[in-house]
C-alpha cells in the first residue's frame, strides 16, 4: 500500500517531457506486479505479460506501456521518440494511477490489514528458521542427522559394493575457500582457525613432562622372584609376573640364534632344518638297529594275507621263485622239486 | 560442558601432572572458545593437496603410533594412515606390536592370511618375509604380527627383536620400506616398552576428553624419557557440535594441554565402525568419508614431517540463497 502511494506520488512529480525509456528502469518489478491494478487501465507488453503473472518473470525490466497504443506509434518514421505521443502516454499513466481501486488507495482499514499479512509472514518465516535449526541440532548422532550432515550416504545402506577411491592427490571433495577461512569437506563447511602453539610454549611443556617423569627404559625383563645378574642395572629390569597373559620371560632359543633366524633371507628356516635333521637321524638309526629287520614284512607271512585275487600274476612267481631260492639257500637239505640237472651244473 | 569445567577447578589443576600451572592454561580453559579466534593471526597456509608429499627423513622411518588410554584408535590411525601411505605410493610395513589384543589384521581385513608371526620368526619357524602378509590392495603396503593371540611373547631379548626386525626389514633384497608403522599397545606395560624400542618418530592418538588427556601426557613423558622427540599428535572422534556447545575441549583446548605439535584432526564418523566391520580401511572408501579425508591428510603430513597450521574450529551453515528461507 505504501509502495503503491510513494508510486504515485513518484509518477505525479515526473515532469512530461521525461522520457518513458528512463521511467521504466525506476520502477522495480515486484512493486508493479503485486498491486491488484487491471489489465484495463494498466496494460503490460505480451509477451511478458504470462510470466509475470505465473512469477517467472527471467527479465528484470520489462517494458512498461500504456494499454491500446501500438509500438509503431511511439516512434516517427525516422525513428525518434514521438514527443507528443510520450506525454500523452504519461498522462495515461496518470489517470491509470489515480483511478487505482479504493484498496490500493489509503484506507485505515486495508493498512492495517497489510500490516498483519506482512507481520505474520515475517513471524511465519522466523519461526520457520528456527525450528529448522532446531532440528538440525536434535539427535546428532542419528542416522538421519548423520545423512544431513553428509557423514552417511542414504544410498549405501548396509554392506555395499566397495569401491577403490584412487585420486588423493586431487581430491574434489576438500575446498579450502580463499582466505583460507573456512574449508569444505563432504558438503559441510568448517570454520578455520590458526594454529597458535609456538616453540617456545612446546620447549616449556617437554621441560615439565621432564621434571614430572623421570623414567629409564628397561632393557631386561626377569621373572618375579629370579636373581638380578650381576652386569645388569637394577633399575633396568622390568619385572614380568609369571601368569603374564601374553609375556613369558622363558626363551627355547638363544639371543644368538633368534638374531640370526630374523636375519635369515633364504633357504630352510632353522627350526624346520633341525626337526628334518632329527627325524633323518631317528630314521639312520632305526634303519641300523637290528631290531629294523623285524619291521620288515616277510614276505612269506604277508602271502597269507594276500587276497585270493592274483592282481599280478609275474609277480608272485617271482615271490615263489624266491621263496624256493631262499629256502635252497636256508635249509640244508635240498628241495625235492629242484632238478638234479640244476644241481649237477652248479657242483660242476 | 563439564569436563573443561572440571580442568579449570583449581584442586584439578594443582593435583593433575599433565596441566602445568601457567597462566597459559587457565587463559586458554577458561575463555570461551569461540571468542579468541577472531583475534588470531591470519592462516598462512592449510592444505597443499594437490600434489605428491615429499617424503623428509631417512628412510625407514620408523614410526610408533601409541596412546596410553585403550580405544581412542591407535589401531584404526595405524591402517588409514599406513593405506593412505601406500597410496601415496611409499613402501609401507605395519608392524602390530599390540601383543595381548592383537586387531590391526581385522581392521585390514587380512585375518585370514596371518598364518606366521615374529614368534614364528625368532624360533626360526618361518623367515621373516614369509611372515610379512602383503596386501593384495595396495601392494607396498606389508602387515606383520608380532604374536598369536593365544601365544605368549617371549620377552628375553626386550625390545632388541623389534630392532633386529627393523634392521632385517632395511636389508631386503626389494629395498627398505620407506615407512614402519608400529601400532602400540595400550598402556605402559612391557609390550609398549617393547613397542617404542626400534621408533624414532612417535603418533600420539588421544580423544579431547582428560581421561586420554592425562594417558597421553604421561606417555609422552616416557616417550620424550626414551629418547623420542618428534612426536605429533592426532587427535580423534572430534564433535564439532559438542566443541560448539561448550561439551567437549576444542583441539585447540587439547593441544595448550600437551604442547604437541598437531598431525591431524579426525572427525567423528560413523564409518569407522562400518569400515572397522568390513575389514575395510576409510581411506579406501568412494566417496570419501570426512575421517577418511582427515586421515589422508594427517598421512600427507607424516610424509612431509609436517603439523597442521589451521584446525576446524566449528561447523558453518552452508551459505544459501535469499529465498532459502520461504523454502527455495
Amino acid at each position: 500500500m505504501a509502495s503503491s502511494l510513494q508510486l504515485h506520488h513518484l509518477i505525479s512529480s515526473i515532469p512530461p517531457p521525461v522520457s518513458c525509456l528512463s521511467f521504466q528502469y525506476l520502477i522495480p518489478n515486484f512493486v508493479l506486479f503485486k498491486h491488484p491494478v487491471s489489465t484495463n487501465t494498466l496494460g503490460f507488453n505480451k509477451r511478458y505479460h504470462r510470466r509475470i503473472w505465473k512469477g517467472k518473470n527471467k527479465y528484470p525490466d520489462f517494458f512498461l506501456q500504456a494499454s491500446g497504443v501500438n509500438d509503431d506509434l511511439i516512434k516517427d518514421p525516422l525513428g525518434k521518440p514521438n514527443s507528443n505521443l510520450l506525454r500523452h502516454q504519461i498522462s495515461r499513466l496518470r489517470q491509470t494511477v489515480i483511478s487505482l481501486p479504493p484498496l490500493v488507495k489509503s484506507s485505515p482499514g486495508s493498512v492495517f490489514m497489510l500490516g498483519f499479512c506482512i507481520a505474520t509472514t515475517v513471524l511465519i518465516v522466523a519461526v520457520r528458521v528456527y525450528v529448522a535449526r532446531k532440528l538440525s541440532y536434535k539427535r546428532p548422532g542419528s542416522v538421519a542427522d548423520l545423512v544431513r550432515r553428509g557423514q552417511l550416504n542414504s544410498d549405501r545402506r548396509g554392506i555395499s559394493k566397495l569401491v577403490m577411491y584412487d585420486d588423493p592427490f586431487n581430491n574434489p571433495q576438500v575446498k579450502i575457500s580463499k582466505n583460507n577461512s573456512t574449508v569444505e569437506m563432504c558438503g559441510k563447511v568448517y570454520k578455520l582457525a590458526p594454529v597458535t602453539l609456538t616453540r617456545e610454549e612446546q620447549d616449556i611443556h617437554q621441560k615439565r613432562r621432564s621434571r614430572a617423569y623421570q623414567w629409564k627404559r628397561p632393557t631386561v625383563f626377569l621373572k618375579e622372584g629370579d636373581p638380578i645378574p650381576s652386569d645388569v642395572d637394577p633399575d633396568a629390569v622390568r619385572w614380568i609376573p609369571t601368569n603374564h597373559p601374553f609375556a613369558t620371560t622363558i626363551n627355547d632359543i638363544t639371543e644368538d640364534l633368534a638374531q640370526k633366524n630374523v636375519y635369515q633371507k633364504h633357504g630352510v628356516p632353522f627350526r624346520i632344518q633341525a626337526e628334518h635333521e632329527a627325524l633323518q637321524k631317528k630314521l639312520e638309526a632305526l634303519q641300523t638297529d637290528q631290531k629294523l629287520n623285524n619291521l620288515v614284512i616277510d614276505p612269506g607271512s604277508a602271502r597269507n594275507f594276500e587276497r585270493p585275487f592274483k592282481s599280478n600274476p609275474k609277480l608272485d612267481d617271482e615271490q615263489v621263485e624266491k621263496k624256493s631260492t631262499n629256502g635252497q639257500t636256508n635249509s640244508s637239505q635240498p628241495n625235492s622239486h629242484g632238478s638234479p640237472t640244476f644241481e649237477k651244473k652248479q657242483t660242476m | 560442558m563439564s569436563s573443561p569445567r572440571l580442568l579449570t577447578e583449581p584442586s584439578s589443576l594443582s593435583s593433575s601432572i599433565f596441566l602445568p600451572l601457567n597462566p597459559l592454561h587457565k587463559t586458554a580453559i577458561t575463555k570461551p572458545s569461540a571468542k579468541p579466534y577472531s583475534k588470531l593471526p591470519p592462516i598462512r597456509s592449510v592444505l597443499q593437496y594437490n600434489r605428491k608429499p615429499e617424503l623428509s627423513g631417512t628412510t625407514p622411518r620408523v614410526v610408533v603410533i601409541t596412546s596410553g588410554k585403550g580405544g581412542v584408535g591407535k589401531t584404526t590411525t595405524t591402517a588409514n594412515v599406513g593405506l593412505s601411505l601406500a597410496r601415496l605410493g611409499f613402501s609401507v610395513v605395519a608392524i602390530d606390536a599390540d601383543v595381548g589384543l592383537r586387531n590391526l589384521d581385522l581392521l585390514l581385513g587380512l585375518e585370514n592370511r596371518v598364518n606366521y608371526t615374529v614368534v614364528e620368526v625368532l624360533n626360526g619357524d618361518c623367515r621373516l618375509d614369509q611372515a610379512l602378509v602383503r596386501d593384495k590392495r595396495w601392494s607396498n603396503f606389508e602387515l606383520l604380527c608380532i604374536s598369536k593371540p593365544r601365544s605368549k611373547l617371549p620377552l628375553g631379548f626386550g625390545g632388541k627383536a623389534l630392532v633386529w626386525l627393523v634392521d632385517a626389514l632395511k636389508d631386503r633384497q626389494e629395498g627398505s620400506p620407506d615407512f614402519i608403522l608400529i601400532d602400540c599397545p595400550a598402556g605402559i606395560d612391557a609390550g609398549f616398552i617393547t613397542a617404542i624400542t626400534p621408533a624414532n618418530e612417535a603418533v600420539l592418538v588421544t580423544t579431547p576428553d582428560i581421561t586420554a588427556l592425562r594417558d597421553a601426557d604421561r606417555v609422552t613423558g616416557l616417550l620424550e624419557c626414551d629418547g623420542i622427540r618428534d612426536i605429533k599428535m592426532i587427535v580423534n572422534r572430534v564433535r564439532t557440535d559438542l566443541i560448539r556447545g561448550e561439551d567437549m575441549m576444542s583441539v585447540l583446548d587439547v593441544q595448550e594441554m600437551l604442547g604437541l605439535a598437531l598431525l591431524g584432526v579426525i572427525p567423528e564418523d560413523s564409518e569407522v565402525i562400518r569400515s572397522t566391520n568390513r575389514g575395510f580401511p576409510l581411506v579406501l572408501n568412494k566417496p570419501p568419508t570426512l575421517a577418511g579425508l582427515a586421515f589422508e591428510q594427517a598421512a600427507w603430513r607424516l610424509v612431509e614431517q609436517d603439523s597442521m597450521k589451521a584446525v576446524m574450529v566449528e561447523e558453518e551453515p552452508k551459505k544459501k540463497g535469499f529465498f532459502s528461507f520461504f523454502g527455495g
